[in-house]
C-alpha cells in the first residue's frame, strides 16, 4: 500500500568508508624492517671443491706419493693448526718461527688468539718466493687442525690464506684452492 | 553595476578532500610481496638462534637456495630436519651414518626429478655451522657429504669487513 512520504520507511544508507589505517601501519612499518634487515645481515658462500676422485676431504699422504712417482713439483703447504699455534710446512721441511725453531711458526698471542698478522706476512713471503718457480700446485694449501679447534678460528684462517689485502687496500688471492685435511 | 563577488562570504565555504589511498596501498602491497619473495629465494631468511651462529668471514659470494646441512651445537639437521646429535657421533670413524643415509635419500630425489623434470643436479650442499663447533664434528660432516652424491660443498658465513 502506497504510504505518505512522511510514512514510508526509511531505509539508512550506511556511507562508510573502509578504514584502512591500521594496514597502511603495517605496511609502512613491515617494508622499512624488511629492507633495513636486507642490508645488515649479508651471508657469504665460501665454496670448498672437493673432485669427485679423491678418496679423502684433502688427503695429504696420496700427494706425497704422487710426488716421488711423477717427480713434479708439488709445493703441498700444509697449515696446521692447533692450541698453541700454527704450523705452516710442506714435505720437504717445517718452517720454524723466528724465535724458536721447534714450536709452531706462527705462536699464539698473550691473549689465547690466533696470530693472524704473522700468519699473512709469513703466507706472503712464501708465496713471493714460490711464485714462478713452476710447482704445480702453489695456488693450493691443506689446512689441518686439532680436534677442538673452533669453527670460526679455522674459517679466519682461510680468509688470511685464501685472499690477502695490499696497500691499496685491494682484495687479492694468495691461495685460493682449499682443502681440508685431519691429522690422524 | 555588476555584481561584485561577495567579500564577506569569500571564505565560508570550505573544501574538504579525502585522501583517496587505494593506490597507495597497490603500491605497498605489491613492494611488500617482491621483498618477501625475493629474500626467501636468495636463502637471506635464516633464522639466528643461539645453537647456530654463522661465522664471519670478508670473503664469500652470494648464497643460493641449496640443500642445507646446519650443524648447530648440540645437533645435525638437513633442510631443518634433525638427523642426529652431535653426541650419536662415533669417535674413531670418519663418516655419520644417519647424515650420510639423509643425504642419499634427498641425492634420490634430486636424481628423480632430473629425470623426470629435467632439473638439473647441481650437487651444491650448504654447510651452516656454528661458530663454536670443533674442528673435528666439522670435518666429519663434511667427510660424510664429500662421499655421498652432494660433494661441492659451500660454507655459510656473514660477510663482514670493507
Amino acid at each position: 500500500m502506497a504510504y505518505k512520504p512522511s510514512l514510508r520507511r526509511k531505509s539508512e544508507e550506511l556511507d562508510m568508508e573502509l578504514d584502512i589505517r591500521p594496514v597502511m601501519n603495517l605496511m609502512v612499518v613491515l617494508i622499512p624492517l624488511l629492507i633495513a634487515s636486507a642490508e645488515w645481515v649479508r651471508l657469504g658462500s665460501i665454496e670448498i671443491n672437493v673432485p669427485p676422485s679423491q678418496t679423502g676431504v684433502g688427503d695429504n699422504g696420496d700427494e706425497a706419493d704422487n710426488d716421488q712417482v711423477e717427480k713434479e713439483k708439488k709445493l703441498g703447504l700444509s697449515i696446521a693448526i692447533t692450541d698453541l699455534g700454527i704450523t705452516i710446512a710442506s714435505p720437504g721441511a717445517v718452517l720454524g718461527s723466528s724465535e724458536n725453531e721447534e714450536g709452531p711458526t706462527v705462536p699464539i698471542l698473550a691473549d689465547g688468539k690466533q696470530d693472524y698478522e704473522t700468519l699473512t706476512a709469513k703466507l706472503i713471503e712464501i708465496k713471493k718466493a714460490i711464485t714462478g718457480k713452476g710447482f704445480k700446485d702453489e695456488n693450493r694449501a691443506v689446512i689441518t687442525a686439532a680436534g677442538d679447534i673452533e669453527y670460526q678460528v679455522i674459517v679466519k684462517v682461510m680468509d688470511n690464506l685464501q685472499t690477502y689485502e695490499n696497500d691499496s687496500n685491494e682484495i687479492l688471492p694468495l691461495f685460493p684452492e682449499v682443502n681440508f685435511s685431519k691429522i690422524i | 553595476m555588476a555584481f561584485q563577488p561577495s567579500k564577506s562570504k569569500k571564505n565560508l565555504r570550505q573544501e574538504s578532500g579525502a585522501l583517496n589511498m587505494n593506490s597507495m596501498m597497490d603500491m605497498m602491497t605489491i613492494i611488500l610481496l617482491f621483498l618477501l619473495k625475493s629474500y626467501s629465494t636468495e636463502g637471506a631468511l635464516v633464522t639466528p638462534s643461539e645453537q647456530l651462529r654463522l661465522p664471519q668471514s670478508i670473503q664469500g659470494e652470494k648464497p643460493k637456495k641449496e640443500l642445507s646441512v646446519s650443524v648447530a651445537s648440540e645437533l645435525i639437521l638437513v633442510n631443518n630436519v634433525v638427523v642426529a646429535t652431535v653426541d650419536d657421533i662415533e669417535e674413531d670413524i670418519l663418516m655419520i651414518e644417519p647424515l650420510r643415509r639423509k643425504l642419499a635419500e634427498y641425492a634420490q630425489q634430486e636424481i628423480e626429478l632430473q629425470n623426470t623434470v629435467g632439473k638439473e643436479f647441481t650437487h651444491v650442499v650448504n654447510i651452516q655451522g656454528d661458530e663454536k663447533i670443533p674442528f673435528e664434528v666439522l670435518f666429519k660432516v663434511m667427510f660424510t657429504c664429500s662421499k655421498s652424491d652432494f660433494y661441492k660443498m659451500r660454507l655459510l658465513t656473514i660477510k663482514t669487513g670493507a
